[in-house]
């Protein structure tokens, strides 16, 4: 088959070496233009809100499409029936609403996760053992996080690379064995994995006194957080858990930053400080915006994150999140999930009713 | 010289620590200094309103505090009072509300706590207010008398302003001792009306004491539910439960939960010529107070079958929020607040498929819905759902799952409907039915979320009917 003219633009501008803002703006409008023409539901969102390709003339003016609209609506450029993937994320809120996203093939999510892996986690080196610590792809055939893993694995892992989670939690002997293999050989280390899941590993390992001082050069990647979980920890105890149970210096603990609602992921340089620096490749853009208006909030303020990423082309480039941030030098700083505001004075804020309605 | 908060009497308030609350987010900012009271304060200060109120209070007649009520309220009536000038600039400030709306609101409410009102406020709870102050005969025979409890604590919540004068008047009616507690949303009405009380009735400035702490901090809590003898709040429902847990045993706690309003609207109110006053009336119940009171509208049924259709009906209630936004612009925000908005917006469009209307800042919003089950919470700050419905006398079923939540019920119908709509909404759970544009006023002597403002913190002392005649055969007279 094939390829659509628009993925071999991706997958150039993707591979290019430093494209400026002008061919940014220009390839943003051009998807703009294309799903408006190919993605019913999201045309009729931006039309509504008087955005069209005649008025968008800068990628920023793109219409941020809240990540509650993936719940509903079937936000794709192909048929649904014809995408090779579809993402969905856990559907833990909203009575149990996920929010989906149709790839209609994935040659140019994956081209944007290794390249923008390559730089991030790999920083250079060309393969490393890895573990992985989340179900594969076959356990979870929806899960964005879990073609993530694969993905890594199958391009970055050395032979002998793989998870060490099955159907019955994580494989501690593995993990162990994993750990204790690089030690002796002096050959660097992955770690990737959900964040809960290496709280998990880390418990185990400490109810066994294990620590370990993985070779120079290895590394961690965390991603996801703890919201929700057993337990949550604050991210310096966290780090500074990782650096003492593995022997891996904070700066090479790697956080991520992903959502099933896009395509490319965001990553910091270490977590020697927490909250640390994020930041996307060339071709995404982060703002950070009032949710209601829109508008940009100024450099420094806390506000709401809206993603703009290009490789997202079967669905939306741009989304509205519901993750607090600020900008700052280098990128953004993550701030958790925006809390929902308690009503000021007598009457019900929506969360108090939804509970209350529950138990009643 | 910053504003303080608080009132204790019988306490040093050097010997006090203070901590200082800032308010103002748009515009002018205010320091707002709060006592830090340990559980030994609040033990002690307990003590002391407990003797005052015992010494001048309780053996007042209540029409002599009546009368100090009504003069502390006709002080609040005067613009020109230094106190009523310290809330018409301050409390703007404190709550964000926009200034305009502060002043009209607080001189209506005040209004409601006059002498006729306060006297009407009495009629409501008791056939013969005279119980308070002596033995009354009792229709079934013996006597009674209404005794309020000696030490009331009230722990208020939220920013509208004057909110703790309901149970601050209460407490004095029925004789108790009180020692209310802020919110941190807004310290200061209750106490300058504690201050002015003092001022206007010097024998009762040690009766009405007003204390804060930190939202969540248990000792001094504790120490006050534990001197109390009877303690009413104000919260959400968690706020509550967790106040409840830390109860004595045996006290006796009233629990003013957070609750949700809704309006209604018939047919025959949607001619052309009623359309837009509706409409205005439906706006105001809104826009008052940016929706914060428990008595303002979540959601607006519309019947069908009108000559304004319930579609344009929501045009025409945008149109109104627009103007009343001109007049009271909507307080600023924060970014959660904006983002819980932002939120509604999303899921009335998305997961209702609902039609949003709304200007582009955010300073007010209307969905559409045609029928469904429509009853929802709104995010508050100025944004209503519409709901097109064939028949009004559909909604109370809707409801009725609903009913511990459910407060006020604004209504534009004719008579008959007026009636047969009640009854099916008393049955499921619905308190107070207002005339649309009412809806944020209640009036003197409401019965608060149905209940009897005064007759639910009293006891009555009852002597038994067989008592005086046995009485008589021991009288020195007898023969």
């Amino acid at each position: 088959m094939a390829q659509d003219p628009i993925v071999t633009d991706l997958l150039d501008f993707i591979a290019a070496d430093r494209p400026g803002d002008g061919a940014f703006n220009a390839l943003a409008l051009k998807l703009f233009a294309w799903q408006f023409q190919h993605n019913q539901p999201f045309a009729r969102f931006a039309r509504t809100r008087g955005k069209t390709p005649r008025t968008v003339k800068h990628w920023a003016d793109i219409p941020a499409v809240p990540i509650n609209a993936f719940k509903t609506l079937d936000l794709t450029c192909c048929p649904p029936e014809d995408a090779a993937a579809v993402f969905m994320t856990s559907g833990t809120t909203q009575g149990g609403l996920r929010g989906k996203s149709y790839h209609a093939d994935l040659a140019v999510y994956d081209a944007s996760m290794r390249r923008n892996f390559a730089e991030r986690f790999m920083r250079g080196a060309q393969k490393m053992a890895m573990g992985v610590l989340f179900p594969t792809t076959e356990m979870m055939p929806n899960s964005s996080l879990a073609h993530y893993l694969d993905l890594a694995v199958r391009s970055f892992g050395t032979p002998g690379s793989g998870h060490l989670i099955g159907p019955d939690g994580i494989d501690l002997p593995r993990l162990i064995a994993d750990l204790e293999r690089a030690e002796a050989s002096g050959e660097p280390y992955g770690l990737l994995g959900a964040s809960f899941s290496l709280v998990h590993a880390l418990d185990a390992l400490q109810a066994q006194g294990r620590s370990f001082r993985l070779p120079l050069g290895s590394r961690i990647l965390d991603t996801g957080g703890f919201k929700g979980q057993s337990r949550e920890l604050a991210l310096d105890e966290f780090y500074d858990s990782l650096a003492a149970t593995f022997g891996v210096s904070r700066s090479d603990c790697v956080n991520m930053y992903g959502m099933t609602e896009l395509s490319t992921q965001f990553y910091d340089d270490g977590n020697a400080v927490c909250p640390s620096v994020k930041s996307g490749p060339h071709w995404t853009r982060t703002r950070v915006v009032n949710p209601l208006t829109g508008g940009a909030v100024p450099k420094g303020e806390t506000g709401v994150l809206a993603h703009t990423d290009l490789a997202h082309y079967n669905i939306v480039t741009t989304i509205l999140t519901e993750d607090a941030g600020v900008e700052v030098d280098g990128g953004f700083l993550l701030l958790g999930r925006v809390a929902g505001a308690e009503a000021q004075g007598c009457s019900m804020a929506v969360d108090e009713f939804l509970s209350a309605a529950a138990a009643g | 010289m910053p504003e303080r908060a608080g009132y204790l009497p019988g306490l040093d308030p050097a010997a006090l620590q203070w901590q200082t609350l800032t308010f103002g987010r748009t515009g002018t900012a205010l320091a707002v200094e709060v006592p830090v009271l340990g559980a030994g304060d609040m033990t002690r200060l307990a003590a002391h309103v407990r003797q005052q109120a015992a010494e001048r209070l309780r053996p007042l007649p209540v029409a002599r505090v009546v009368e100090a009520v009504d003069a502390a309220i006709a002080r609040l009536l005067d613009r020109s009072d230094p106190y009523r000038r310290r809330m018409d600039d301050l409390l703007p400030i404190v709550t964000g509300y926009d200034r305009e709306m502060v002043r009209l609101g607080l001189t209506q409410y005040l209004k409601t706590f006059r002498k006729p009102e306060l006297l009407r406020f009495l009629a409501e709870d008791f056939a013969n207010p005279a119980m308070l102050d002596d033995f009354q005969p009792l229709p079934k025979g013996g006597f009674g008398k209404a005794f309020g409890p000696p030490l009331l604590a009230h722990i208020w919540a939220g920013n509208v302003p004057g909110l703790p004068l309901w149970t601050q008047v209460s407490g004095l009616l029925v004789k108790a001792g009180g020692i209310g507690k802020v919110p941190s949303a807004e310290p200061l009405f209750a106490t300058w009306f504690a201050q002015l009380l003092a001022e206007v009735a010097p024998d009762l400035a040690g009766c009405l004491a007003v204390v804060w702490w930190q939202g969540g901090e248990e000792a001094p809590e504790r120490a006050l539910l534990q001197a109390a003898d009877l303690t009413l709040a104000y919260g959400s429902n968690a706020s509550l439960a967790a106040i409840q847990s830390r109860m004595p045993p045996a006290k006796r706690f009233l629990a003013y939960g957070h609750k949700v309003s809704f309006a209604m609207i018939a047919a025959a109110a949607l001619d052309p010529a009623k359309a837009g006053d509706t409409a205005r009336r439906a706006a105001y119940d809104v826009a008052r107070y940016d929706q914060q009171g428990c008595f303002a509208p979540h959601v607006v049924f519309v019947e069908h079958g009108g000559a304004i259709t319930p579609r344009t009906f929501a045009r025409y209630l945008a149109r109104e929020l627009a103007a009343f936004g001109e007049r009271y612009p909507r307080r600023g925000l924060t970014m959660a607040e904006a983002g819980s908005v932002a939120a509604w917006r999303q899921r009335e469009e998305f997961t209702h498929g609902g039609e949003v209307l709304g200007d582009e800042a955010g300073t007010w919003s209307v969905s559409y819905q045609e029928g469904g089950a429509g009853f929802g919470p709104s995010c508050l700050n100025r944004a209503v759902r519409v709901v097109a419905v064939d028949n009004l006398a559909d909604v109370p079923a809707q409801v009725a799952p609903y009913r511990t939540l459910l407060q006020t019920v604004g209504i534009a119908a004719p008579p008959g409907d007026l009636f047969r709509l009640a009854e099916a909404l008393g049955e499921a759970g619905v308190t107070r039915i207002a005339a649309l544009g009412d809806m944020t006023a209640p009036e003197a002597g409401w019965h608060h979320d149905g209940r009897f403002n005064l007759l639910d913190l009293v006891q009555i002392t009852e002597i038994d009917a067989r008592a005086e005649p046995a009485a008589d055969r021991l009288a020195p007279y007898a023969d």
